[in-house]
């Protein structure tokens, strides 16, 4: 299977500080990857530095084998990435629908079809025509989904997707991750080890900024050092 | 729909004025109504960018001023307003998108680019002040220091000198310029390059992460902002005369009121805002028993309480609510 993103060497220092610190990863068209680590493990700047919002202070990233080190977020967007920040980034003014017609796409008549349908594919259409700036925080959330679904896009990049949703909300959100799946493949920023249990194939755990392991969800879970790391005692 | 329904009457409204005011109004009246108009697409070209791009420029006039220099300066060296007008606009919006594309590219946030596009207006300013010697004769137009160009030439029919617009020639002149610049602002924000506009505004981060380069949608808005100061700074030029003033600290801060009291995230707002403010400041200006700044900083001030959120968008909520309660 060939390589969809990968990272050689990437590092993130700010000031004294490496919050990410030689990462080199690979995920595979079709993949779903999580990314797991407690608090301060460095997979929010990972991520950051994926999106283009951080430029890596050493190290790069290569999309389907290009360098895409020095892309603007909005040039990466472009590439076919879809990204979903930790707390819900909305235009609060617009309603749903409205908001995701705002994808780039080739007609006006394209963007409300494929607005539609990825309201219907995450089970909120009955939303499109609401304020997103009065839904609830777990709506929110389905929206901002549906924006980075609707473009179709070939990798999509979840930071912390789970933020803020009740148990039952959890659960539906893995059902749907590995259902959308599918058709793209995903890299999930996550810390809740429930949700991670529920849709992970393979697991990269990240400890002070490096890569403590990568394998799969059950070897990983079953690793006392990943306990340990979780538990906050120190790693041989 | 709306809009074309909003142009529609806007348009109206500016064909209705330019052929009923010349009529009724006395000469003097109506070239102060010239100034308002003038001032007026001022407030137009801040309401758009500020209300719809959320880039609040306090240095607008500098756009106004290159503007009416501009058209100044070519007017008396050709001799003939038809080519400087095109040149006026040209200048004001290049300039705009200059300091746009070092604001924007650099990633300048908000509150620098306040206090740049402010500088920049008072640079201009303090600079078109200190033009007074004949080394600063720009061929034969002398920029003129302090009094700046009072033989600013009134406009005339194109490619024909001899054949200069009547005052009330300029004031319908400048109502359809007026009309036209709203139709046009209302279409650009209805295009997908407006929306992304609005969009970025909202949310500036999502806008970028669905693909949209931040930076190039503010610089076109910014530009075309300039382009509408430009052409205020023109009709100015036509109905008073350039003269630094039109860089002032006065003006600068006066487009920011104008914009805020008649109601920001509107186009038509900050144009009323502007003749309303415009025409109390005339009248106060007469008042013998009160001191006019004393009169309307009282009223600025009972206006941010009464009606924080502009004229318009707070008419329009009454409105609707009365509505409302009409169909309940």
């Amino acid at each position: 299977m060939s390589v969809l993103l990968a990272t050689e060497g990437l590092q993130m220092r700010f000031g004294g500080v490496v919050a990410v610190d030689g990462v080199s990863l690979a995920i595979n068209e079709g993949e779903l990857r999580c990314l797991i680590g407690p608090n301060g493990a460095g997979k929010s700047t990972f991520f950051k530095c994926l999106t283009g919002q951080y430029k890596p202070t050493a190290g790069r990233i290569f999309w389907r084998g290009r360098d895409i080190t020095s892309l603007d977020p909005f040039a990466i967007a472009r590439l076919g990435v879809g990204i979903k920040t930790q707390v819900p980034s909305l235009f609060d003014g617009l309603t749903a629908l409205e908001g995701i017609c705002l994808c780039r796409h080739s007609s006006e008549a394209e963007a409300r079809r494929r607005a539609m349908r990825a309201l219907e594919r995450l089970g909120i259409a009955a939303l499109a025509n609401r304020r997103v700036g009065l839904l609830a925080h777990g709506q929110r959330q389905l929206v901002e989904l549906a924006m980075v679904v609707a473009p179709e896009p070939d990798l999509i990049i979840l930071d912390e997707p789970t933020a803020g949703m009740s148990a039952e909300e959890t659960s539906r959100a893995a059902d749907l991750i590995r259902e959308l799946n599918q058709q793209h493949a995903i890299v999930v920023v996550e810390h809740d080890m429930q949700f991670i249990r529920a849709i992970a194939r393979t697991v990269t755990v990240f400890h002070q900024g490096r890569v403590l392991m990568e394998d799969s969800a059950a070897t990983v879970f079953a690793d006392p050092r990943v306990r340990d790391v979780y538990l906050g005692k120190a790693v041989a | 729909m709306k809009t074309v329904i909003q142009i529609a009457v806007a348009l109206a409204a500016a064909l209705l004025g330019a052929w009923l005011l010349p009529r009724y109004l006395e000469l003097f009246t109506l070239i102060n109504a010239t100034v308002f108009v003038s001032m007026g697409l001022l407030a137009l070209s801040l309401g758009l960018i500020w209300g719809f791009g959320g880039i609040l420029c306090f240095g607008q006039t500098a756009f106004f001023g290159i503007g009416g220099y501009t058209y100044a300066v070519a007017a008396i060296n050709f001799g003939d307003t038809t080519l400087a007008v095109p040149l006026a606009l040209l200048l004001s919006t290049a300039v705009a998108a200059a300091l746009g594309y070092l604001m924007f590219f650099g990633r300048i946030s908000d509150v620098y680019m306040g206090v740049i596009t402010l500088t920049t207006t008072l640079i201009l300013f303090k600079f078109a002040n200190s033009t007074a010697g004949d080394e600063w004769n720009i061929g034969s137009a002398p920029l003129g220091g302090f009094n700046g160009i009072p033989g600013t030439p009134p406009l005339n029919f194109p490619f024909d000198p001899a054949d200069q617009l009547a005052p009330d020639q300029v004031f319908v002149v400048a109502v359809i310029c007026l009309g036209v610049c709203y139709a046009l602002a209302k279409l650009i924000l209805r295009t997908r390059f407006g929306r992304v506009a609005v969009a970025i505004k909202e949310n500036e981060l999502r806008a970028e992460l669905l693909g949209y380069d931040v930076r190039l949608h503010k610089l076109g808005l910014f530009a075309f902002g300039g382009f509408l100061a430009g052409l205020a700074g023109v009709l100015f030029a036509n109905c008073v005369f350039v003269s630094p003033t039109m860089f002032s600290l006065s003006y600068a801060g006066q487009v920011i009121i104008w914009v805020l009291v008649g109601g920001i995230g509107t186009l038509v707002g900050p144009v009323i805002g502007c003749m309303l403010i415009q025409a109390l400041t005339t009248y106060a200006g007469t008042l013998s028993s009160i001191d006019p700044n004393l009169l309307l900083g009282v009223l600025f001030m009972l206006s941010v309480v009464a009606v924080p959120k502009g004229l318009l968008p707070t008419a329009s909520n009454l409105l609707a609510r009365l509505r409302g309660r009409g169909d309940a």
